[in-house]
């Protein structure tokens, strides 16, 4: 499922990145790549605040919607 | 000459370890070509070594001009060795970039920072494990609390002088094999590896310098390709992936997590801080705060202080006795006491009043409260095609436009990044404060105006956000904004040191325009308005209305009739505002012959509103002057930053044309709801008004997105 339909801070593994850009390559530099765990903090009407590798960063949700858990 | 290049990710202490080797000795300046901010400064205690400040980046991909600066610095200039700060809190992220620092070919040191917060996390990190394995020195720092910055200061110089190079990190197999049939493919060089890398990658940027043949090109192709196919995946995510796998390998025995999932207090403070329904009011009453202490109470007290003691007590009064003593005549005790001491004080009583709202501006960026607004912003800007990072450009506006368009830089989309640049002057900036004061004075007669000031920030934010909407219905700037990502640090106590340096730099380089630009415009004022041809030929006039400022005023004024100023006065002060905005103050003082610098003389009130038919004359020219084009300095400023001669001259017509029409709409509609006639003015001002409203809530046209971070070379 996409992770804007993630709970609050419970672990989950993604799954999956869609879309083929240079987002997608500037997210996995900062840390989202596959089989990696992600908890949410913080979410606000769909955009959230994630926890990756021991960083918070602040995504919308359109990117949200393309982070699959 | 040994240069040491200091490289981490943003968020990693660079600026506090930056500041700790270098001390006072920085320069600070921009990469050519790019609007990205260079820093250089000399090690304490070592002249002959240079620390140069790469910007803070988290890979060396090509997706931010940052990157590419950094990695076209360390690629064709060659320091000596590279000092590469990395969070020891967020290890793992931290290494993707020091992986591939360590294909480079150079000398690397690794300063491990924030090792106080891991020991307090009852992490382990075992130190000396983790230096063999990446082959190079690993030191432990607390750039805050300033331990260690002696050892990895010597541990730099120590690896410049040396020649070891790191050895490299290691992929899987299919990969490696890959990544030595392209190596050989390549021009040879010292850096064969990460061009191999680069090229496999697909790097547009890497590709065109390298220059392949056609041959080799296609071999490389077929060999991406085949992995490709193979891996089920894009070049560039197999490469991030190894890296990662790589990472996680060096890691492994080495470093020990023992934290609990907990929220930690700056989680806390964001369930508060970034709530859905706080967040707003919580940010209101921020800005608040700061508007509060730098515009209503210190900044105003300092200001004042300036304005009334400093500048005629101080040092006109000392310089008038000093010049007396040396027998000087009266002329040129004129002209250096008031023409330019007096001159060079008005914009220097706005000092305070700036670096008390670029203090708070520099204390909420450095606790990492600035990044939560971008956050907070980008819901509601988003609705209006505006990236939150926008926000923080305006934010800083509202101290001075110079900092303003540069904070753009961290807008990825190249559009946005150009639409913020292009109205974020629009902000009332602190050189705007007087012309405020005064026509708020002027049209009220002396009355408490306390809240146009305010109405007039609010009546800023809203001419950005139409402006910004009707720019983005066109088709240059159509399409959605880059998505939002941003890392957001820790809240943490601000260092004074770095809190103080940033707001004494962005301070001087307004000290510095005010000492130079508006020198010479205080020049050309005072003859501009002295000298004009009368009956006797041309010389020194005894009325201003003989001047020359009166004939270029009086021929351009026409222009301005259809906004209700079409005089001479009114048009040559807001000539004069091109030079600097605070100058319209004193153009005005000067020419209805009444001396005050800040707008808050009852008489300047009177005197001026004889310039304008009605309030809404007033209101009108307001407008103008604080939408138009902004000052010279942020003029040159946006065309650097712009990097486009026709985008900067695209901006400055846009602003203008929007000042204008904005301040025809006010006074023609306003007269004519109060009263007036019925004319062309009007129905001009109708259908620029009815242009604007069809622009603002047509349905938006949705298009490819451009290229992300394109303007760096």
């Amino acid at each position: 499922m996409p992770l804007c339909f993630a709970k609050e801070n419970t672990n989950y593994t993604i799954s999956r990145i869609t879309g083929k850009d240079e987002v997608r390559s500037h997210l996995r530099n900062l840390g989202l790549v596959e089989n990696e765990t992600i908890s949410v903090k913080q979410s606000i009407a769909g955009s959230l605040i994630v926890e990756v590798k021991g960083v918070r960063i602040a995504l919308n949700k359109d990117l949200a919607r393309r982070i699959m858990i | 000459m040994i240069k040491i290049a200091l490289a981490g990710n943003p968020n990693s202490g660079k600026t506090t370890l930056f500041n700790a080797l270098t001390g006072s000795s920085q320069y600070v300046g921009n990469w050519p070509g790019v609007t990205v901010e260079k820093k250089e400064g000399r090690l304490k205690g070592q002249p002959k070594i240079v620390i140069q400040d790469l910007p803070g980046i988290y890979s060396l991909s090509p997706y931010t001009p940052e990157e590419v600066v950094t990695r076209n610095y360390l690629i064709h200039e060659k320091p000596n060795a590279i000092l590469n700060i990395v969070d020891a809190s967020t290890l793992e992220r931290n290494l993707y970039l020091t992986s591939q620092l360590l294909e480079l070919n150079l000398p690397v040191v690794v300063a491990l920072n924030m090792m106080d917060i891991v020991r307090k996390q009852k992490d382990k990190i075992d130190v000396e494990a983790l230096s063999r394995r990446l082959g190079c020195p690993v030191i432990e720092l607390s750039a805050a609390s300033g331990q260690g910055i002696d050892e990895v200061s010597k541990a730099a110089v120590a690896a410049a002088l040396g020649k070891k190079t790191p050895h490299v990190s290691e992929f899987s197999k299919p990969v490696e094999d890959v990544l030595s049939s392209i190596e050989v493919l390549l021009p040879k060089s010292e850096e064969s590896r990460w061009y191999a890398i680069k090229v496999f990658e697909n790097d547009a940027k890497v590709l065109d310098e390298l220059k392949l043949d056609p041959a080799s090109l296609k071999k490389i192709n077929v060999l991406r390709e085949g992995l490709e196919t193979e891996m089920d995946d894009d070049a560039e995510s197999i490469i991030t992936d190894e890296r990662y796998t790589w990472i996680a390998g060096i890691l492994d025995g080495v470093y020990k997590k023992n934290r609990t999932h907990t929220l930690s207090i700056s989680d806390k403070i964001d369930k508060i801080v970034t709530n859905r329904w706080l967040a707003l009011p919580i940010f209101v009453l921020v800005m608040g705060l700061v508007y509060c202490l730098s515009i209503s109470t210190i900044g105003t007290y300092c200001t004042d202080w300036v304005n009334d003691v400093f500048v005629p007590e101080w040092c006109q009064a000392n310089m008038t006795t000093f010049l007396e003593s040396l027998h000087a005549s009266d002329s040129v005790i004129s002209l250096v006491v008031d023409g330019i001491i007096g001159g060079l004080g008005a914009p220097l009583g706005f000092v305070p009043q700036m670096a008390v709202i670029f203090l708070c501006l520099s204390f909420l960026e450095d606790c990492g409260y600035m990044s939560r607004i971008a956050f907070i912003m980008d819901r509601i800007f988003r609705r209006f095609g505006l990236s939150g990072k926008s926000f923080i450009s305006f934010m800083v506006s509202t101290g001075c436009g110079v900092p303003g368009i540069m904070a753009a830089r961290t807008i990825e989309e190249e559009r946005d990044r150009k639409m913020t640049m292009i109205v974020t002057t629009s902000m009332p900036c602190g050189a705007k404060l007087p012309i405020i004061a005064l026509i708020a004075g002027a049209i009220m007669g002396g009355a408490d105006a306390w809240w146009i000031a305010w109405a007039t920030y609010i009546f800023g934010i809203f001419a950005i956000i139409l402006s910004a909407l009707i720019l983005k219905h066109t088709k240059m700037f159509a399409g959605e904004p880059a998505p939002f990502i941003m890392e957001l640090p820790a809240y943490h106590w601000p260092r004074v040191n770095n809190v103080l340096r940033q707001t004494w730099q962005r301070c001087w380089h307004f000290i510095k325009k005010a000492g130079t630009i508006l020198f010479v415009c205080c020049v050309v004022t005072w003859f501009l308005l002295t000298y004009g041809f009368t009956a006797d030929g041309f010389g020194m006039v005894d009325e201003v209305g003989q001047s020359l400022m009166a004939a270029i005023g009086g021929w351009i004024a026409p222009l301005f009739a259809p906004l209700g100023w079409g005089n001479w006065q009114a048009t040559a002060a807001s000539l004069s505002g091109f030079v600097a905005k605070e100058q319209i103050v004193s153009t005005m003082g000067v020419l209805v012959n009444v001396l005050d610098e800040t707008g808050e003389d009852p008489a300047l009130w009177t005197a001026v509103m004889t310039m304008f038919p009605s309030a809404w004359a007033a209101l009108s020219f307001l407008a103008f002057n604080l939408l138009d084009a902004p000052c010279l300095a942020a003029i040159s400023t946006l065309a650097k930053e712009m990097n486009d001669r026709k985008w900067t001259w695209f901006a400055i017509g846009w602003q203008m044309f929007y000042a204008y029409t904005v301040a025809l709409i006010i006074d023609q509609l306003g007269t004519w709801f109060t009263g007036g006639g019925f004319g062309i003015g009007t129905a001009a001002a109708l259908v620029i008004l009815g242009w604007y409203l069809y622009m603002i809530f047509k349905p938006m046209k949705k298009s490819v997105p451009s290229r992300v971070g394109m303007n760096a070379a």
